[in-house]
């Protein structure tokens, strides 16, 4: 059994995690490429929204390369992720592939169906119950330490004096963490991380922008379709948070730990605009900007897949966010044929603006000072 | 006091008996006229540009009420059916009308979820029937009312016998899109016209179609989608049309999921042919009309050569 599982963000880094706990045949899903994304949207049906049609290419790569078990995530809606194994397992075998496809359903749908699903890639014979339930419970632990890595580079690559200095602590924190398996491992990995970053030269009092980055995890996620929006952004002073990170998605219990706002709490904020759930991102969307906004930051910028049911429904509401807390919010839908010319237009439009908006709030305070 | 309803989206699965639930907790009930060109471009140019058709016809008529009533009804529907959910655009429905324009009526908005207790949900609509004006008494019955013809929304018998002989065409598509006439461009009429009778997916049981859907590898997790599937298939499988349009509307986000699994299910069993037709703003009749007549004239011959209907669907937009 040759397991592969799509690529999105930090989870490469996980799954590589998960192998060397349970001991798993696993084969590296090959990265998006235009390539990929050619045979992803000629097998896919037309309005299959972008990762399905992505994560479809790399399938066929990993196929390719002698995989025999894809994994992918499930659901019961309202978001159309929870059918892509489906239909990406039908397109697979009509093409004439020989394979199994295991969706791993969350424990939302049901605790019982979690389990089962998690039995069918790591059979009961060979890891126990307990030894499961600890060592899945670390991993999660894991990848909160690397999301909040993550979330740290964000905040610091705007303001770092040296260019690059933040990516290659960063890239050293990732390796102490990936190298930590148990309880006391993970906590001297994070201390050692932490300090790892405390030694990247910041310069505090630098001029930058605060820049909130929401939208559908895997478009937001995964550099290959955002054209990497986080480093651009961090070449120009921008200090970035982002709001979706996989450890969020997959707290049990909603407390959402990277972004630091229970999703009640969201979902509070959310209400005035988005006054119910709408499946996969969405309301987070809505929540995180407002948040965003009270917390007086410079602009949005919420990137979707196109077509993207509960996005899309963010996106409608949005624009009246932006209104009314007086935020600029763009929306970038990205699809396979999405340029990165134009995505760094706008990108560069919006920075203007919110510069200007800064200048503006900045030139009216320092007058009220010189009138009192 | 003016409650405006617009006659898309689900004012087709359950108009009646918001109107009832209306008159009950008497207010006057105004619904928004049907579709026209008009309706679809102000919708269009004022919806979100990505939004799926069925979302730019409500905005139309949403556009259309908002002169002339003092609140508009859009229920909140969150599931049509015990254990499944609605597509997210329902759910966001209010919410995408409240944003629509910044002067825009207020929106009432209670939730109907079939999946739900009722107890959490019935009481949203007794908050709305009383924040119209209603008493207490007429309030309780107009709840009441909406709740027993909801649970039994399923429950009328249909017939599904048919006489032999005859081409029939099963028409599956979502109930706002085929019987629009603007939307869905009289599909229907038009398909009479070629010499064959339409069959909608209101036209099969409820039961059968729900245990069609289930015989699917995957469990569909949208109430409407689920029936619309399970009805293909009973069609398919009791061999009681000879052909199946598929109609969808540009970027239908469930539609594209479905469209995809039926047309590989269909093909496994070798079964009827089955065409998709999607539907957008900019869509023309002619090329709608060749489409359907194609389809037609090849189900004729099919049926003339005495062959066994082969399984090969031909897709693409109109």
């Amino acid at each position: 059994m040759k397991i592969a599982v799509p690529r999105m963000g930090n989870l490469s880094l996980i799954i590589k995690d998960m192998v060397q706990r349970f001991d798993l045949d696993y084969l590296e899903t090959p990265p998006f490429t235009e390539q990929t994304m050619e045979i992803g949207a000629a097998l896919a049906p037309e309005f299959a929204c972008l990762p399905l049609k992505a994560v479809l290419g790399t399938f066929v790569g990993a196929l390719a390369m002698g995989a025999d078990t894809l994994v992918t995530g499930g659901g019961h809606g309202p978001c159309r992720f929870g059918y892509y194994g489906e239909i990406q397992r039908r397109i697979l075998e009509r093409e004439g592939h020989d394979f199994r496809m295991v969706v791993l359903e969350p424990p939302s749908v049901s605790l019982r169906a979690f389990h089962d699903s998690i039995r069918s890639v790591i059979p009961r014979e060979q890891v126990g119950f307990g030894t499961l339930a600890r060592e899945l419970y670390l991993t999660l632990s894991k990848v909160l330490l690397l999301d909040m890595l993550d979330k740290r580079a964000l905040q610091l690559r705007g303001l770092e004096v040296v260019a690059g200095s933040v990516d290659e602590a960063l890239a050293d924190a990732q390796e102490i963490v990936s190298r930590a398996f148990t309880r006391k491992e993970l906590s001297a990995a994070r201390k050692e991380g932490d300090a790892r970053f405390r030694e990247v030269e910041i310069e505090w009092d630098r001029p930058h922008l605060k820049v909130g980055l929401v939208g559908e995890i895997f478009v937001v996620l995964e550099t290959f379709f955002n054209f990497d929006i986080e480093h651009w952004l961090g070449r120009r002073n921008v200090v970035v948070e982002r709001s979706v990170t996989i450890s969020d998605t997959c707290d049990p219990f909603h407390r959402n730990p990277v972004f630091g706002y229970p999703e009640h709490m969201v979902a509070r904020m959310a209400k005035p605009y988005l006054s119910h759930e709408v499946g996969g991102d969405g309301l987070l969307t809505v929540g995180s900007s407002v948040i965003f906004a009270r917390r007086g930051f410079d602009a949005v910028v919420h990137f979707l897949p196109f077509t993207c049911m509960p996005e899309v429904i963010a996106k409608g509401v949005l624009g009246r966010v932006s209104q009314e807390l007086e935020m600029p919010v763009l929306s970038l839908s990205i699809d396979e044929q999405t340029g990165k010319a134009g995505v760094e237009t706008r990108l560069e439009a919006l920075l203007d603006l919110a510069w200007s908006n800064k200048a503006k709030s900045l030139h009216a305070r320092a007058e009220l000072q010189a009138v009192t | 006091m003016r409650v405006g309803i617009p006659r898309a989206m689900l004012y087709h699965h359950y108009g009646e008996y918001w109107l009832q639930f209306l008159e009950t907790v008497g207010v006057e009930a105004v619904v928004s006229e049907e579709t026209t060109g008009n309706t679809i471009t102000t919708g269009a140019v004022h919806a979100d540009n990505e939004t799926c058709l069925p979302v730019k016809v409500f905005s139309g008529h949403m556009l259309w009420l908002k002169e002339r009533v003092d609140v508009v009804l859009v229920p909140r529907v969150v599931s049509e059916e015990y254990g499944m959910c609605a597509c997210p655009k329902f759910m966001g429905l209010p919410d995408l009308a409240r944003s629509l324009t910044p002067d825009m009526p207020p929106v009432l908005a209670p939730r109907l979820d079939m999946g739900d207790r009722r107890y959490l949900w019935a009481r949203e609509w007794y908050d709305t029937a009383r924040a119209l004006g209603g008493s207490w008494l007429s309030s309780v019955s107009a709840v009441s009312g909406l709740l027993q013809n909801l649970y039994h929304h399923h429950k009328s018998l249909v017939d599904e016998s048919y006489e032999k002989g005859g081409l029939r065409v099963g028409v599956a598509g979502h109930v706002y899109n085929v019987y629009d006439s603007r939307v869905s461009m009289g599909m229907l009429d038009r398909i009479r016209k070629l010499g064959a009778t339409p069959v909608t997916i209101d036209e099969v049981q409820h039961n059968n179609a729900l245990a069609n859907a289930r015989t699917l590898s995957r469990e569909i997790f949208w109430g409407f989608e689920s029936k619309l599937a399970g009805s293909v298939l009973h069609w398919s499988r009791t061999a009681s049309v000879s052909g199946i349009l598929y109609v969808t509307s540009f970027a239908c986000g469930p539609g594209s999921m479905v469209g995809a699994l039926l047309e590989d299910q269909l093909d496994r069993e070798r079964s009827v042919p089955l065409m998709t037709i999607t539907l957008d703003e900019h869509a023309a009749e002619a090329g709608l009309v060749t489409r359907l007549e194609a389809f037609v004239d090849m189900l004729k011959y099919a049926s003339r050569a005495h062959a066994t209907p082969s399984a090969d669907g031909a897709s693409g937009g109109a």
